[in-house]
């Protein structure tokens, strides 16, 4: 079943349902560490998968949960890479916004810190949208040191 | 193990609350209510004791945050004790350990709640 597949990457395809996201974020975990990361960073990057994926069913897919979220995992010398695909909404640029923690602290309210620990947890998040195919992706990176 | 189960019990004026397992965007309602019941009980000040809390994202996070400036209006808090590693790390990471008193065990953050209380 796996001749005809790059050994050092593989796809998972999840439901758009919340119930599987401790499965994705488990496996993101133990990928860290076969990656070579240790605890500590397998962990960062497990709860930046969390993230991801939930912006993607509750905010690309609106929580229906009849959508497929596509979850490849890339091994690398220098990196774990994790490209997560949908077919819903997009993010748009003025969404990238990071909320300033010194103010998200003054003025505390619920929502905007998902992106902020993607991007304070990962080396690299980078969003893409494919028009042609109606795709987006979201590609979460952690260099190995 | 269900994937989140809530204890709360009251010592003294201070309603302790113990979330074990993770609390992400499938669990947050459950530890989102409970926290809700105790505000509109009249419970104002809150100590969560994550020692059996794996995991939170930032759903969790928003729940709490959500209710930290009503509890400071009635001159309660949430107070935070306990917590593991990674759990620190993502309060930490968000600048959040300098909104919410975080303690390294039960007994020094219900010590630290009682003050408050007498005054």
């Amino acid at each position: 079943m796996v001749s005809e597949v790059d050994q050092a990457q593989f796809r998972l395809i999840i439901p758009s349902q919340t119930r599987y996201l401790n499965l994705v974020t488990g496996l993101a975990k133990r990928a860290s560490l076969v990656a070579g990361l240790d605890d500590a960073t397998a962990a960062k990057v497990s709860i930046a998968v969390d993230e991801a994926v939930t912006n993607v069913i509750l905010h690309a897919y609106h929580g229906e949960g009849e959508h497929s979220v596509e979850l490849e995992l890339r091994f690398t010398e220098a990196a774990l890479e994790i490209h997560i695909w949908h077919s819903g909404q997009g993010i748009r640029g003025d969404q990238l916004v990071l909320p300033d923690p010194k103010e998200y602290i003054k003025h505390p309210r619920k929502g905007g810190l998902g992106l902020l620990l993607m991007s304070r947890f990962m080396d690299e998040v980078k969003f893409k949208s494919d028009e042609a195919s109606g795709r987006n992706e979201c590609c979460l990176i952690k260099k190995i040191s | 193990m269900a994937d989140l189960s809530i204890v709360v019990r009251q010592v003294g004026e201070v309603a302790v609350l113990l979330p074990a397992g993770f609390i992400n965007a499938h669990t947050v309602l459950g530890f989102e209510e409970a926290l809700e019941k105790l505000v509109q009980d009249g419970h104002y000040t809150i100590l969560l004791n994550c020692k059996d809390l794996s995991y939170i994202s930032s759903a969790g996070l928003g729940a709490i945050m959500g209710l930290i400036e009503t509890v400071r209006e009635h001159d309660g808090d949430i107070l935070l004790s306990n917590l593991q590693d990674n759990v620190f790390t993502i309060f930490d990471t968000l600048g959040f350990t300098q909104l919410y008193r975080v303690f390294g065990d039960e007994n020094q953050a219900l010590a630290a709640a009682a003050p408050e209380q007498k005054g």
